[in-house]
């Protein structure tokens, strides 16, 4: 196995469920995948997903609700402040696709499965 | 001994240093076929801050359950992890465990190393163990981090404020005191009844506008819950849920102020007003609107569809006035916008005036020029059909080829391009043109923007989420019945004024509204009153700046706040967290997983 | 049979669809305890089987499943599925309502949805909740956000081979599980069962359910679905995707000659959002809709009306006079246009949906409530413009489509209504 952790933020409303879902189905992907839930990834600062990435985490996928997103432009301000950690990521010399912010269905399989396994391709260059 | 001090001496239990059971379901080897409970159970053990790790065959059966009982009563266990199935389907389990040991059942972390582990990894045994260990101890992390969590209630005034009187505002009323709910129903019109009051014969019923309203004004009469203010008007509405206040000026010039818990908004439509000289309306005598005819018709001698004096041979409907409208093709309202929505009733309110005009009058020819016929209802469809037996010709054009009506001394004409005729440009004579009018919202301005309502790109009133919540504003406490929110048919009014007050009388079923305790929390101490959290936050009035204890700081409206998180990712000094889900939390479960 | 099983309640509800949950949970929360009544083996009725709704196009599990959770996890409702009502009988202000729980063979305590049985099952049926497009085992949980996450198994399949009772964690197999009888008692019953769609076989001239590629446009939110069966859009004869597609609306609806005179008020607008998710999922598909009227008469649908043509649906005004196929099981429609030309046409599609209709999913006037039923089957109410769940049986009240076909915002506004009369009703008894 590799050491290399991938952090998934999951939102209680649809991606943690949706995660559930992967498991239900009796799908499989890499045990190297820690999955934390939120009531929504908007409360992370910028440093939280820097500070992740000092400590030794190779990848981070929010997976959040989207246009399902039950609180008030809460998506809009989230995908703004990814945007400034992408600033910071690159003056870091942090690779870009170390992190990614996507959209997760409590039925979205086959689309959990697929940025999984993009971030274990990006996560593999680290 | 007393409740209060009861209440200390269990917050001071949770000052105490942390003691974290650990339990590992082995869900019949669900899990341990994969992962090694044991193994897992054993580097619990050894973690910081737990006090204990076991592993159990099934952690949800009154077996597994009693295990952590005692471990509370023998150990003195305060906080627990339990790794097992998903949280969705046990996590209300454990949390009721601890409640029942009288530990407060937020301090319970859920771990899920079945459907997000065992089962997801199993060609993986080691990686999987690897993985519940790191999620195990991040749980514990997290676990050490939490407060005791209590719901938080806002008294509230048991009292809702119907703003309008018209069938919507009457039935939201009779519903809520149906359970029992005072209600008190605001009206600027002299009467009862709204709208209905100038209509004539209507769909489905065929009774006449004010006998409808009679109806149920005659059973608010007679409902002892309810309060009836007409000719009043509002001048002020403020507050937040649980304790509104609504002031407004009654006929005889005095003031009134009504305190209300929850406040329904049902304050109907407007007919849509044609503009002048939109097919001659305004500009020749001739060209009138659907409700207009509907009120010539009452008056019409039997046997002689006359309108000013003159008999009325020929008519002609002119569908979709001031609704479907299209960028480009009409002309935009005052405020710059188009009516693109369908306005719902109109097809069904035009075919039932066309079948009456038929049923007193055969001899008239009614013409009518339409779009899409959307009788949708489930007797609308009788009344498409009745009209085509009865001769009513109908003429469809398409939205960009609009009608043309013009006038001389013969009378008018209409220009149509009809597709059903392959799109031959068709004309026909009509002595009267009737203009089928849509609905728009009826003008509230003042209280929209004293309260900040939100409404939509047709100036409606705009729910939360039209399945999740459909009868909610954004503001918390007030509902919406009615045309107020989008054109509606009485049937249909019915039912969202009925829904309107359901969710009025479970806000207000307690004498305190229980909120969730998930919500935003300011530490005073750290806070610098910077100011930048209140900019983030999307819910009026939940997040503000004040002073408090002398001190600039965020106060947050805890009746108002729906625990996103926004403000917390602003805080430069990390003073303000969501209660249950803190960044430190976080910080810390990402440094455990981290961890080599 | 078993002992009989008692169940006090306040108001039963019959059927859990969204207007059936709705209702159940606007009167818990008030206070009332509910029963809810459920002939599936999973709550959530049609609407959890849909992929996305219109006009918001949000995920309807997303939707749906909170619900489900809020209902089954809720101190005050009760939940009983796979179990029908057989009978409701009215004594002075109760009702008594002979249920049936339906044996599912296992034993629905200890089971700990842990699917052993289902993945060592060797007998494979068509899967009903994939509109027969993929395969489920003899016993099985019937689909992923299924609640409760029960299996089920269908003895009539079934080998007695023994692998699930074998398999089982907990022991929980009963393979001699019989029906148990179950007696609820309610002051007042809100009837929410909802509707079925029109039959395949019921238009003669649109291949009677025999043509492989004329679907349903229940298979076609399931192919649509992100849990779908094959996971993207395949045409059922031979697994190709299909190029061109057409919806026939009305297919069901507005028809004097199969019974259903009426508009079923949701077909436009599924078809619109089918047609929008397809041309997202095959952007290079044509999608074609043959229509009478688009009825988009909903908030928020006739701008999604306009944004689907303007994505380059393909809207055809005609009339739809037959269906047939070629040597290929290519649909061939053939059309008589009301604009431009008047001779018929036939049109080649790879694959044909028809926009079906709702006809009424239960007959409930079994039940002798004394809710009267209109010409079609659906409940009347006693004044619709005075109240709108009101029905002439005292204490018998009507929530969603068992009332006449609505969507599901209007559905899930009118349970609120059909809650709060239930609680006038209780409250002055």
């Amino acid at each position: 196995m590799t050491s290399k952790k991938i952090l998934i933020i999951t939102t209680n409303h649809s991606s943690y469920p949706g995660a559930d879902a992967v498991g239900q189905a009796r799908m499989g992907y890499d045990a190297n995948t820690y999955i934390i839930r939120v009531p929504d990834p908007v409360m992370f600062p910028e440093d939280f997903y820097l500070k992740a990435f000092d400590k030794g985490i190779a990848g981070i996928i929010i997976m959040s609700s989207g246009s399902d997103c039950p609180y008030e432009g809460a998506y809009e301000r989230l995908s703004k402040r990814v945007a400034r950690v992408y600033e910071q990521m690159k003056v870091k010399g942090i690779a870009a696709n170390r992190l990614k912010l996507t959209t997760i269905c409590t039925v979205c399989r086959a689309a959990f499965l697929k940025e999984i396994s993009e971030m274990e391709k990006a996560v593999s260059a680290v | 001994m007393d409740e209060k001090i009861k209440e200390e001496a269990a917050k001071d239990n949770y000052r105490q240093e942390p003691k974290v059971g650990v339990y590992v379901c082995h869900c019949g080897g669900n899990i341990s076929d994969i992962i090694d409970v044991k193994a897992v159970a054993a580097a619990l053990a050894k973690y910081p801050g737990v006090t204990v790790a076991r592993e159990y065959a099934f952690m949800c059966s009154s077996n597994g359950q009693d295990l952590i009982t005692e471990d509370i009563k023998n150990l003195g266990i305060n906080r627990t992890v339990v790794a097992a199935c998903s949280p969705s389907l046990h996590e209300l389990t454990f949390r009721n465990v601890l409640q029942r040991a009288g530990v407060n059942p937020y301090l319970h972390e859920h771990i899920n190393i079945r459907e997000q582990a065992s089962w997801v990894h199993k060609a993986d045994h080691d990686g999987a163990t690897a993985k519940a260990i790191k999620l195990a101890q991040a749980g514990v992390e997290k676990v050490k981090r939490k407060d005791p969590l209590n719901a938080i209630r806002v008294a509230a005034e048991p009292r809702v404020a119907v703003i309008g009187g018209g069938v919507a505002g009457m039935r939201a009323a009779l519903s809520a005191a149906g359970k029992g709910l005072e209600a008190v129903i605001i009206e600027k019109a002299p009467r009862l009844g709204g709208k209905l009051l100038d209509l004539g014969k209507m769909y489905p019923s065929g009774e006449e506008g004010p006998a409808i309203a009679g109806k149920l004004e005659a059973l608010v009469r007679a409902e002892k819950k309810i309060t009836v203010h007409t000719g009043a008007d509002i001048d002020f509405v403020g507050g937040f849920v649980g304790n509104f206040r609504v002031n407004f000026k009654n006929a005889d010039g005095t003031s009134s102020q009504v305190k209300a818990g929850a406040i329904i908004m049902a304050t109907g439509y407007q007919h849509y007003k044609p503009a002048q000289g939109e097919f001659g309306y305004g500009e020749d005598a001739n060209v009138v609107t659907l409700p207009e005819f509907i009120s010539l018709m009452k008056n019409s001698p039997a046997g002689r569809l006359e309108y000013s004096g003159k008999e009325i041979k020929s008519l002609a409907l002119l569908h979709c006035v001031g609704s479907r409208q299209v960028e480009g093709v009409h002309k935009p309202q005052a405020d710059g916008k188009i009516n693109d929505y369908c306005s719902r009733v109109c097809c069904s309110s035009a075919l039932y005036a066309a079948n009456q005009v038929k049923d007193r009058y055969p001899g008239v020819r009614i013409y009518d020029v339409y779009r899409d016929i959307r009788t949708y209802g489930m007797q609308h469809e009788t009344y498409y059909d009745k009209a085509s037996k009865d001769g009513v010709l109908f003429l469809r054009h398409n939205e960009t080829d609009q009608p043309v009506v013009t006038s001389d001394r013969t009378g008018h004409t209409v220009k149509v391009k009809d597709v059903l005729t392959w799109g031959e440009e068709l004309e026909v004579k009509a002595d009267l043109i009737v203009l089928v009018t849509g609905m728009m919202p009826a003008d509230i301005s003042l209280i929209k923007s004293q309260m900040k309502m939100p409404t939509g790109a047709d100036r409606f009133l705009q729910e939360v989420h039209l399945k999740l919540r459909p009868v909610e504003l954004a503001n918390s406490g007030i509902f919406i019945a009615g045309t107020a929110q989008y054109p509606m048919d009485v049937p249909e009014a019915m039912a969202a004024a009925g829904t309107a007050a359901a969710k009025a009388c479970i806000l207000l079923a307690e004498p305190d509204i229980p909120l969730e305790p998930f919500v935003a929390v300011v530490d005073e101490h750290k806070c610098t009153g910077c100011g930048l959290c209140p900019a983030e936050c999307s819910y009026d009035g939940a997040l503000m700046m004040a002073v408090h204890n002398g001190k600039k700081v965020a106060v947050v409206n805890p009746a108002l706040c729906k625990g996103c998180g926004a403000c917390v990712a602003v805080c430069p000094v990390r003073a303000i967290d969501v209660a249950g889900w803190t960044l430190d939390q976080f910080d810390a479960m990402v440094e455990a997983i981290a961890k080599e | 049979m078993k002992e009989l099983e008692k169940i006090e309640v306040d108001t039963l509800v019959v059927g859990s669809g969204i207007a059936g949950l709705q209702a159940a949970l606007d009167l818990a929360d008030q206070g009332y305890s509910v029963a809810i009544v459920e002939k599936a083996p999973s709550i959530g009725g049609k609407m959890i089987s849909l992929s996305k709704v219109f006009p918001t196009l949000d995920c309807a599990s997303c939707i749906t499943t909170p619900r489900m959770a809020s209902v089954s996890h809720h101190p005050r409702i009760k939940t009983l599925t796979y179990s029908t009502v057989d009978a409701i009988k009215r004594e002075g202000r109760t009702f008594t309502a002979a249920v049936t729980r339906k044996p599912r063979y296992i034993d629905e305590k200890e089971c700990i949805s842990c699917k052993r049985c289902e993945e060592v099952c060797p007998v494979y049926l068509p899967d009903e909740y994939e509109q027969g497009m993929g395969a489920k085992k003899t016993i099985s949980i019937p689909f992923t956000n299924a609640i409760p996450q029960l299996p089920v198994m269908h003895p009539e399949h079934c080998i007695r081979c023994g692998a699930c009772a074998r398999a089982c964690p907990k022991d929980c197999i009963e393979f001699l599980q019989e029906p148990a009888p179950v007696e609820i008692k309610a002051k007042a019953v809100i009837l929410a069962t909802g509707y079925e769609t029109t039959p395949m076989t019921a238009k003669k001239h649109y291949g009677v359910g025999e043509l492989p590629n004329v679907i349903s446009p229940m298979a076609a939110e399931r192919l649509l679905a992100p849990h779908g069966p094959y996971g993207r859009v395949l045409r059922p004869s031979d697994g190709k995707v299909p190029g061109s597609i057409a919806y026939v609306q009305c297919a069901g609806s507005r028809d004097k000659s199969i019974g259903v005179p009426y508009c079923s008020r949701v077909c436009c607008m599924y078809a619109i959002k089918q047609a929008v998710l397809l041309s997202g999922s095959l952007p290079v598909a044509d999608i074609t809709i043959y229509y009478m009227d688009i009825r988009a008469f909903g908030k928020g649908y006739e701008q999604f009306y306009n944004n689907a043509r303007a994505m380059g649906i393909n809207f055809v005004k005609a009339k739809v006079a037959r269906v047939t196929e070629d040597a290929e099981h290519n649909p061939i429609v053939r059309i008589e246009r009301q604009e431009g030309t008047s001779a018929p046409e036939e049109v080649k599609h790879d694959l044909v949906i028809l926009s079906q209709g709702l006809v009424p999913g239960c007959d409930v006037s079994k039940f002798g409530l004394g809710a009267g039923l209109n010409d079609f089957g659906f409940v009347q109410l006693s004044d619709e413009t005075v109240s709108s769940a009101v029905t002439a049986g005292a204490g018998v009240f009507a929530a969603g489509v068992v009332k006449g076909p609505r969507d599901i915002p209007d559905s899930v506004v009118d349970a609120g209504s059909a809650a709060m009369e239930a609680a006038s009703y209780i409250r002055k008894l």
